[in-house]
């Protein structure tokens, strides 16, 4: 062995020891932190209102998120432009205050310029964000960026703010994909893990269309993914677990007929999926949201239809999504002010520590619609 | 700047470079033209556009790029302006050869057609790391050392954090580097199997 081989076995030798190390120490398979359990509500009778967030700024907005912050107050974001895919999209906030029912002026927290020059390359135009928190409780901001192409050229950006969301670091990518990482897009709520991991419900639409989640560690890196499906007909995963091993998934639907939500399901902690399989709810290859109140009952909103986004209603499952009755319509033909385009969709659903149920959603792509009720409204029967 | 934004607009740059070096066919004018040509587009390329370098443009579309795709674009820059060549046909061929079974793995798996996603074993998978081991100490034994350099200084730089990927795969191949190698031994294959007639 010459001189230059004994280096070259040496340099061998010190890589592979770090990458076992590596491998060794990676995070193990973690569990689901379970619902929190929320306060009580504060009035048992049946409460439901309804508000058009402000809008000043664009002509089109998009995909809502929201979480609480102190003082049982929410924060939403979402995108607004010209139009869907325009340049000057940006992401925009609003907070609402539960005191007054108001929500706030909105502001632009990230436009195409910032993120360009925060994620040092070109950016065409931004999409979807979703929010979440990390182990820390810093609000995690994901967003879609493209640099090319369509939605199937997106990739997914973080952006952590320390302060409930009134200012944001610098936004940085993230890397789920080896082609080009392109791809990517978020929709579902980010779920914090047992060992403080986060796992991030994402879905590809390049080839195919399928969901995975990703890993991320305490600094928000991507450490890990897991596939939620396969194929060309099943995206936007929404994870709802119930404990600590146990979750149910759903899932947009863009197959063939009959077209309904998709479900999957985990019984070890997110690790392994059960093939997607078709629910009785239809699905006119639209975004859903879900989430498990306190007490039990799963709620699922969903448009309710098979080809168009022109209702928007809220089922009810007692078992966990086994079986469902649709509980309320939200938007449809027999309920009055209707947008100006009859679309209703990608609903954002959670519930507040004071257990008020609120809805989020597209509004004829004008506005995002805030819907908030008791549990006592949502089960008191059709409206 | 982040560091890690750092290497990656360095990346495109040396890629943007090695274009622009073979494209003009540097190689055919003198020293001084070739010298003074290359410092002309490195400074282009970092030189900000809109507010933002050429090369962000590149890595917009791009990405971060592998160590093969810098080793080969570092290998067409000193070839075109010096007129050396950095590496020996065979060290690059047999590269391209283990680039593109990566590739035919990888790929089309990661692409979402089947449950199998190989792509999740970059993040830290024990036989992930020693098929990789085997691979490389076979080719250190064959004396491939681009295999072996490349292959180390891809681990050493995903250990390292230079670019936002934990995951050895995007340190290992990219798509750019990937369809190179599949047209290169493709079009040898050709060549092997349809021999040109001397005239």
């Amino acid at each position: 062995m010459n001189a230059r081989q004994a280096v070259g076995l040496a340099a061998i030798a010190l890589v592979f020891c770090g990458l076992y190390v590596r491998a060794l120490t990676a995070p193990a398979a973690a569990r689901f932190v379970p619902p929190r359990a929320a306060g009580e509500e504060k009035a048992a009778a049946p409460r439901y209102a309804t508000q058009l967030l402000p809008n000043s700024s664009t002509q089109s907005v998009h995909s809502a998120t929201a979480l609480e912050i102190p003082g049982g107050k929410l924060r939403a974001f979402w995108y607004g432009g010209t139009r869907e895919g325009a340049s000057d999209v940006a992401i925009y906030t609003s907070v609402y205050s539960p005191k007054e029912e108001t929500w706030s002026p909105e502001r632009a927290v990230m436009t195409r310029e910032l993120a360009q020059r925060q994620l040092q390359r070109s950016v065409r135009k931004l999409g979807n964000p979703v929010v979440g928190r990390d182990r820390a409780g810093r609000m995690c901001l994901y967003f879609v960026s493209v640099s090319v192409g369509g939605w199937a050229g997106s990739a997914i950006n973080l952006t952590i703010s320390e302060d409930e969301g009134e200012t944001w670091g610098p936004a940085r990518r993230l890397v789920a994909s080896p082609f080009f990482n392109i791809s990517t897009l978020v929709k579902g709520v980010p779920l914090l893990l047992s060992d403080g991991t986060i796992a991030l419900p994402v879905y590809h639409e390049f080839l195919g269309k399928f969901g995975e989640t990703l890993r991320l560690d305490g600094e928000a890196r991507v450490v890990g993914k897991t596939r939620l499906s396969w194929g060309k007909s099943s995206l936007q995963p929404v994870i709802v677990p119930r404990s600590e091993t146990e979750a149910v998934g759903f899932m947009r639907y863009a197959g063939d007929p009959p077209a309904r939500i998709l479900e999957i399901r985990t019984t070890d902690g997110g690790a392994h999926w059960t093939e997607p399989v078709k629910t009785a709810l239809p699905n006119p290859n639209a975004a859903v949201g879900s989430v498990l109140l306190v007490g039990g009952p799963l709620a699922l909103a969903f448009n309710n239809a098979e080809e168009n986004r022109e209702s928007l209603s809220l089922a009810l499952s007692t078992d966990f999504g086994n079986t469902w009755r649709v509980a309320r319509n939200l938007e449809g033909e027999s309920l009055p002010p209707h947008a100006p385009v009859a679309e209703y969709s990608y609903p954002w659903i959670i519930q507040d520590s004071s257990g008020s149920v609120h809805v989020l959603y597209t509004w004829g792509r004008s506005r995002i619609k805030h819907v908030v009720f008791s549990r006592a409204w949502l089960e008191g029967g059709g409206r | 700047m982040t560091a890690t934004s750092f290497f990656g607009l360095l990346g495109c740059g040396l890629l943007c470079l090695a274009l622009v070096a073979t494209a003009l066919r540097l190689d055919r004018f003198s020293v001084r033209v070739r010298q003074a040509v290359a410092v002309i587009a490195v400074v282009a390329l970092f030189v900000p556009v809109g507010g933002l370098p050429l090369a962000a443009y590149l890595r917009g579309v791009t990405g971060d790029l592998s160590v093969p795709t810098l080793a080969l674009a570092a290998s067409a820059c000193v070839s075109r302006i010096t007129g050396r060549s950095l590496f020996a046909p065979r060290e690059c061929s047999a590269l391209l050869g283990l680039v593109a079974a990566a590739a035919l793995f990888l790929y089309p798996f990661a692409l979402g057609f089947t449950p199998f996603d190989p792509y999740a074993l970059g993040y830290a998978s024990i036989a992930f790391t020693t098929a990789l081991l085997l691979a490389t100490l076979a080719a250190w034994r064959a004396g491939l050392n681009l295999i072996v350099f490349v292959v180390v200084a891809a681990a050493a730089a995903c250990l390292g954090g230079v670019y936002e990927s934990r995951n050895l795969w995007d340190y290992l191949i990219d798509p750019l580097v990937a369809f190179y190698a599949l047209i290169r031994l493709g079009a040898g294959a050709v060549g092997r199997t349809f021999p040109r007639r001397q005239s």
